[in-house]
């Protein structure tokens, strides 16, 4: 068992450490407060080969793994939960275009994607769904060599970005749930404005109107009626980056809270030297250093998934993990600042806001319980 | 042409912590020095330029082959290596003598880069000792620097003024710290660096005779302690003029 990290992967976390403080810190109360990552930003991901690390270089994607995949989005989720967000979202639709896309898919697809030239959804919620995917109610029509889709979809990451969208809907015929390749902005597509929510801001939420949007034949994704497996398979990649961008947001508060605590002075003196003081620092180093390994060994499990229930368990385990513990942490970071935490002055603010959104996407963290649960007493 | 960047393998500097005065170096990672990445990334914008090949040469302990992936990622096109236990901590003669015999082993060499100093001991001598050991002209402190065919224009960044040098090659040059901020490298570079060709070498493979040297130890290497002045001020106003009074504005 050889915890150590390569040459490569300590150069990666280093590079991804140093885009993050060098071009995004300085941003990322703008990105806050706008809802928007510049483009800029955006242009520069691409070059730096950030939007498809774990895609094979043949599809455009740097070939870096899941596990680089992760140290790349803790250090940028230490500084901005709203691109990491956007980032995870992206990588989610890439991953499930790359496992069940056909050659052409992924030809026609994948590269622009991992330039950040189009930036990738994946779009199953709906209003009446909530975390039963059983009560999908969006529709897929077969007419000759199409589909006609109409629904809504809620909640939905970079649906305002030109790119490709994995929408889930009901195949008329079979009433099965499939899996469809829907370029954003085509005919019959259009959004709502983003939502306002609490925290992760820059990474925008939509919801997706689709009137009778014709899509290809070519582009269902898999088979028809393979909408499940496609779903949990991507929603359990999915949380490799939901669980890593948590992992980030808690090293962000150990940071914050340390800077904190060394420079107030109580009587003179730093309040770190405070044992109060110091037991939380401690259990934010617990907190942090117990995330870090789950997301680590979950992004080395996703490179190499041999039975996708037992990741999806994996996944769920670390997801819910890290989910809470973000809010836990940030909590004790902010409470390590006191009064001045509240304000917007400090990034803690910003910081729990950003935790906040952890437990409750991709899976609220009981249904993440439930999934670790039945692997457990299975049998 | 090719430029060749000597880089030095030092400890990671955010990663020392300091006991009893002195660096606990134990299980610090090693980098490279931090203005020999200005001096990197010089290079790589000339070679964008001109052409040629930038070749990284360091020496040191077998460690070097692994950290100077981070130059191979940074736009190095190869890295020729010395590798030797004996390196480790050589002073700075000593390592002058291993780099020019190692220059002279690389072919079509038009321009030697350094950083103004080491990260770690900051000596600043061993571009100039690889010079005088080659003979070839050096400039030291260089903020910019173009090539011309077979000269190189030199801005040098001195105290009271700018110098500019238009010196033959093949020249050594020293960089600052401030001539440029270097790239940060994409994912694939990275993941591709162990992949670049590399030259590795002993000293045995080099025609030089290291024994009989004088040795210097450094038995001591500390700034000087100074106190703070402990001005307190109760307001904007006195601040004001507690710096005036010090001559600061």
């Amino acid at each position: 068992m050889n915890f150590n990290f390569t040459k490569e992967q300590s150069l990666l976390q280093a590079m991804a450490r140093d885009f993050a403080e060098k071009r995004l810190e300085p941003i990322a109360r703008q990105i806050d407060e706008e809802n928007k990552i510049p483009d800029q930003i955006f242009a520069e991901m691409g070059e730096l080969e950030l939007f498809g690390i774990p895609i094979a270089e043949e599809y455009g994607g740097a070939d870096g793994g899941y596990d680089g995949y992760v140290l790349v989005m803790e250090q940028i989720a230490r500084v901005s939960g709203g691109v990491a967000m956007t980032l995870a979202a992206h990588t989610l639709g890439l991953g499930a275009i790359q496992k069940f896309g056909t050659e052409e898919q992924k030809q026609k697809y994948l590269p622009d994607a991992c330039k950040g030239k189009t930036i990738a959804s994946f779009a199953f919620t709906e209003p009446a769904t909530g975390s039963d995917p059983k009560q999908l109610t969006s529709t897929a029509v077969k007419e000759s060599d199409t589909y006609v889709l109409n629904g809504t979809k809620r909640f939905i990451s970079n649906a305002n970005q030109p790119g490709p969208c994995v929408v889930f809907a009901r195949e008329s015929e079979s009433g099965e749930v499939t899996a469809f390749i829907v370029d954003k902005w085509c005919e019959g597509y259009s959004i709502s404005e983003p939502w306002a929510k609490v925290g992760m801001k820059g990474g925008v939420l939509v919801d997706i109107y689709m009137e009778n949007i014709k899509v290809p034949a070519e582009n269902l994704l898999g088979k028809l009626g393979q909408g499940f497996p496609i779903l949990l398979y991507g929603i359990a990649l999915g949380k490799v980056g939901t669980a890593t961008a948590a992992l980030g947001g808690t090293l962000a508060a150990l940071d914050e809270a340390v800077k904190y605590v060394k420079e107030k002075t109580h009587r003179g003196a730093p309040i770190a030297k405070f044992q109060a003081i110091q037991l939380k620092i401690a259990d934010l180093k617990i907190k942090y250093e117990t995330a870090r390994w789950l997301c680590y060994r979950l992004g080395w499990l996703a490179n190499d998934i041999k039975d996708p229930a037992a990741f999806a368990a994996e996944a769920a385990l670390a997801k819910a993990f890290c989910g809470d513990n973000v809010v836990e942490a940030a909590r004790i970071a902010m409470n390590a600042h006191g009064s001045y935490g509240l304000m917007k002055d400090y990034n803690i603010e910003r910081i729990l806001r950003d935790a906040l959104i952890g437990p409750e996407i991709e899976g609220v963290a009981d249904m993440q319980k439930m999934i670790v649960a039945g692997s457990v007493l299975k049998g | 042409m090719n430029i060749v960047v000597a880089m030095k393998q030092i400890p990671d500097l955010q990663q020392i912590r300091i006991r009893n005065r002195k660096p606990v170096l134990d299980g610090v990672p090693s980098a490279l020095g931090v203005i020999d990445k200005n001096a990197l990334e010089a290079a790589v914008l000339l070679k964008e330029k001109q052409g040629g090949k930038v070749i990284v040469l360091s020496a040191g302990n077998e460690e070097v082959e692994e950290t100077v992936k981070e130059a191979l990622a940074a736009g190095a096109d190869e890295a020729f290596l010395v590798l030797d236990d004996d390196l480790e901590g050589a002073d700075g003669s000593t390592k002058a003598m291993v780099l020019a015999e190692a220059i002279n082993k690389i072919e079509d060499v038009g321009l030697i880069l350094f950083g103004e100093g080491s990260g770690d001991n900051y000596s600043g001598q061993v571009g100039s000792r690889v010079a005088e050991l080659l003979g070839m002209p050096q400039a030291a402190y260089a903020s910019s620097i173009e090539i011309n065919d077979s000269s190189a224009v030199i801005t040098r960044s001195l105290e009271d003024g700018d110098e500019i040098l238009e010196v033959s090659l093949p020249v050594v040059v020293s960089v600052l710290g401030d001539i440029n901020e270097p790239r940060i490298p994409s994912v694939t570079q990275i993941l591709k660096a162990g992949r670049k060709p590399k030259e590795v070498l002993e000293l045995e493979d080099l025609e030089i005779n290291l024994t009989g040297l004088p040795e210097i130890m450094t038995v001591s290497n500390l700034a000087p302690e100074t106190d703070r002045k402990q001005v307190k001020v109760a307001s904007v106003e006195e601040l004001l003029q507690a710096l005036r009074t010090e001559g600061v504005i």
